[in-house]
């Protein structure tokens, strides 16, 4: 979405009281301050994380804006991956509030479920279902939940894989796939419920150097479609290219926002700069 | 290699020999051993040999062969037994085709190059599979005096063959059939065998295998309910699923089936009570549940909690999450534990001894007290039935392996 990003610029089409001081360095005051043009996707609000005693996030509050691309940086254990759990309930916040598309999430197990159907996830690991073939793990889930019938469920399945660009793998099992292929058929199958946002979760911190390119092509691939997306990566390039922002997280807090230019040129924060210095 | 070469004659006999002695007489310890641990094995075999063709009266096992097969089945309704067989091969004959069309049809559709092994391979194959089997039977028909015997098990071969073929033929819409039959069959053939004699006055292997079969069908639903009960959110399912699971491991099998047989009726009146075969397939299956609970309790647990986490982010329902996607993965670890008990419970059916039922074991003493036989025929009757069991344990575990292999586990 670097088309959007540009738009919040020209400020013809934004709220004016929450035009960014983006002409100055792209910094944003806050978190909440959305940079697409459209309405916002995500939010959340003041919201706390514990396990145990030890607080993991931090009175958080970000906006996502429709078709805007958030990439999250910081150090492990800032509360980052958490914090992208936290939006489909893989965990459960302590405090504050969560809002999808208008819906906020509560304890309700369907009210759970209706979100986790709007909000495609890719992990780390993969973890593609190892006992299915690649069609079955883009086509369990439209099958079961959409309850989308067979045929035209492997029909989205094959388009989804030719989008990520192996469709010749269809029948294969995960396990006869390298890394990169993994992580594209995981994408594609995310993709197969149609979400309306992507949450990723340092989708190339497992992968070969070698296969980070095909992922982050895909992702962007993905972005430039216009999808809503938040990006736990330190893939910095990937930042510059496609990040309508980024955000910087430490100890369970927002430290620093910005455009990925602004990272580089003008971090604020002691902490950004630190972290950045080993990072880059 | 402290012994020198000596010329060993034809070039043929050096490479054994050479092995021989550089692993079996490499020094006087290893020349000792190998004397000792020979002279003990040619003993061993030697009376084995000696048992089993020359000094085995096993003239106890050919007068007794219905009492071990079948028990006291009415000999007019014997039909029906030989109906069963027949039914249950060519089931099996239609299973194994419909299994091997889905496996070569999702091979081809992988891309995989399938091979065609003529047939004769193939029946090579399923003889080194099933040569067990094959020795018993062959075995049994040998010691039978009539005809009939050996009809019943060419037409039960036939019709294994017929449903193989069959089975391969069938189109996709009919697979249903691998998982109707064997769901239906039991109800219909039960009643067809005990109209003659109900099961409670069955004997022999016919009474083990039915034991074993049915506590093994119904111990494997009832184990995966108390082991996801013992998961569960909530206390109140996961009390129960502990507590069954922990009661009934902590009390041994026989005092299960003396309790099923006699202590019950303390409890309960009779007429309310079930008969007795059916108390004791009970009391097997509840204590045959709380080790498969266990066992995939471990296999659920053996599944990477991204999976849980992959499934639920999709949307799937706690009930599609371990239904499709851990259930599975669990089950495929733990075959072998799993097979392992079924195993033990077929050999622990024995124990109904203590309640005066008929079973392979209860024949094998009882026919030793025949007027024109006693208890110098012991080992040959205890053989017999020893051979029975080991044949079935045997193929249960071959069969498993082959599973495993299909299923990949360990590679997927």
């Amino acid at each position: 979405m670097s088309d959007s990003g540009t738009g919040s610029t020209d400020g013809s089409t934004n709220e004016s009281t929450d035009e960014p001081t983006d002409g100055t360095g792209g910094v944003f005051a806050d978190a909440t301050q959305v940079a697409g043009t459209g309405g916002v996707m995500i939010e959340l609000e003041g919201v706390d994380k514990f396990f145990g005693d030890f607080q993991a996030l931090k009175d958080i509050n970000l906006k996502v804006g429709t078709q805007e691309v958030v990439v999250v940086i910081g150090p492990s254990g800032s509360g980052k991956s958490t914090m992208i759990r936290c939006i489909n309930r893989l965990e459960q916040h302590d405090a504050g509030r969560i809002v999808i598309d208008g819906t906020e999430l509560s304890e309700d197990i369907r009210n759970i479920q209706a979100i986790r159907r709007e909000t495609g996830m890719v992990f780390q690991s993969f973890n593609l279902f190892p006992h299915l073939s690649v069609l079955e793990n883009i086509t369990i889930a439209p099958r079961q939940v959409r309850k989308m019938p067979r045929a035209e469920a492997e029909a989205l399945a094959h388009e989804l894989l030719t989008q990520v660009k192996i469709p010749e793998q269809a029948n294969k099992y995960p396990g006869q796939l390298s890394g990169g292929q993994q992580q594209r058929v995981a994408i594609a199958r995310a993709l197969a419920m149609r979400p309306k946002v992507m949450l990723f979760d340092e989708p190339t911190s497992a992968l070969d150097p070698e296969m980070i390119g095909e992922v982050l092509d895909t992702m962007q691939a993905l972005a430039e479609e216009g999808m809503t997306m938040i990006c736990v990566t330190h893939e910095m390039g990937f930042a510059r290219n496609v990040a309508d922002r980024v955000l910087f997280m430490a100890d369970g807090e927002v430290v620093e926002v910005g455009t990925a230019e602004h990272f580089f040129t003008d971090p604020q924060e002691e902490r950004t700069k630190l972290f950045l210095s080993q990072i880059l | 290699m402290s012994a020198p070469v000596r010329d060993r004659g034809p070039r043929a006999s050096t490479a054994p020999l050479a092995w021989a002695r550089r692993h079996l007489f490499r020094n006087a310890r290893d020349t000792a051993i190998t004397v000792v641990t020979g002279l003990a094995l040619a003993f061993l075999v030697f009376r084995t040999v000696r048992f089993l063709l020359f000094s085995g009266r096993w003239e106890i096992v050919r007068v007794n062969l219905r009492l071990y097969l079948y028990g006291r089945y009415p000999d007019d309704e014997l039909w029906r037994l030989a109906v069963t067989v027949v039914v249950i091969a060519a089931t099996g004959g239609l299973i194994a085709g419909i299994v091997a069309r889905r496996t070569r049809a999702a091979a081809v559709k992988a891309g995989a190059h399938v091979p065609h092994p003529a047939l004769s391979v193939r029946l090579g194959e399923l003889v080194q599979r099933l040569w067990p089997l094959l020795v018993l039977v062959v075995l049994v028909l040998a010691l039978t005096r009539t005809i009939t015997p050996t009809l019943v098990t060419v037409a039960t071969i036939g019709a294994a063959a017929v449903g193989r073929l069959v089975g391969g033929a069938l189109p996709t819409r009919a697979t249903f059939l691998g998982f109707a039959l064997p769901a239906v069959l039991p109800f219909v053939l039960l009643p067809f065998l005990t109209s003659a004699q109900g099961w409670d006055d069955w004997g022999g292997l016919m009474l083990t295998l039915l034991l074993a079969s049915v506590s093994m069908i119904a111990c494997f639903p009832l184990g995966l309910l108390l082991a996801l009960g013992r998961r569960s959110g909530l206390p109140a399912v996961r009390f129960i699923g502990v507590g069954v699971i922990e009661f009934f491991r902590g009390v041994p099998l026989v005092v299960l089936v003396l309790m099923s047989d006699v202590a019950l009726g303390f409890f309960f009146p009779q007429s309310l009570l079930p008969g007795k075969v059916t108390r004791v397939i009970i009391a097997f299956t509840i204590f045959t549940a709380a080790y498969v609970a266990e066992i995939v309790r471990g296999g659920l647990q053996s599944v990477p909690r991204g999976q849980t986490e992959a499934a639920q982010a999709l949307g799937l329902s706690p009930f599609r999450v371990t239904g499709w996607i851990v259930l599975p993965q669990a089950l495929r670890n733990v075959i072998p534990a799993l097979v392992g008990q079924f195993i033990s419970l077929f050999k622990d059916t024995t124990l109904v001894f203590v309640i005066g039922f008929l079973d392979v074991l209860s024949v094998a003493d009882a026919v030793t007290k025949q007027s024109q036989f006693d208890l110098s025929n012991f080992a040959e009757a205890t053989a017999f039935a020893a051979l029975l069991f080991w044949v079935g344990s045997y193929t249960l575990s071959r069969e498993s392996q082959r599973l495993e292999k299909r299923l990949g586990v360990g590679t997927r």
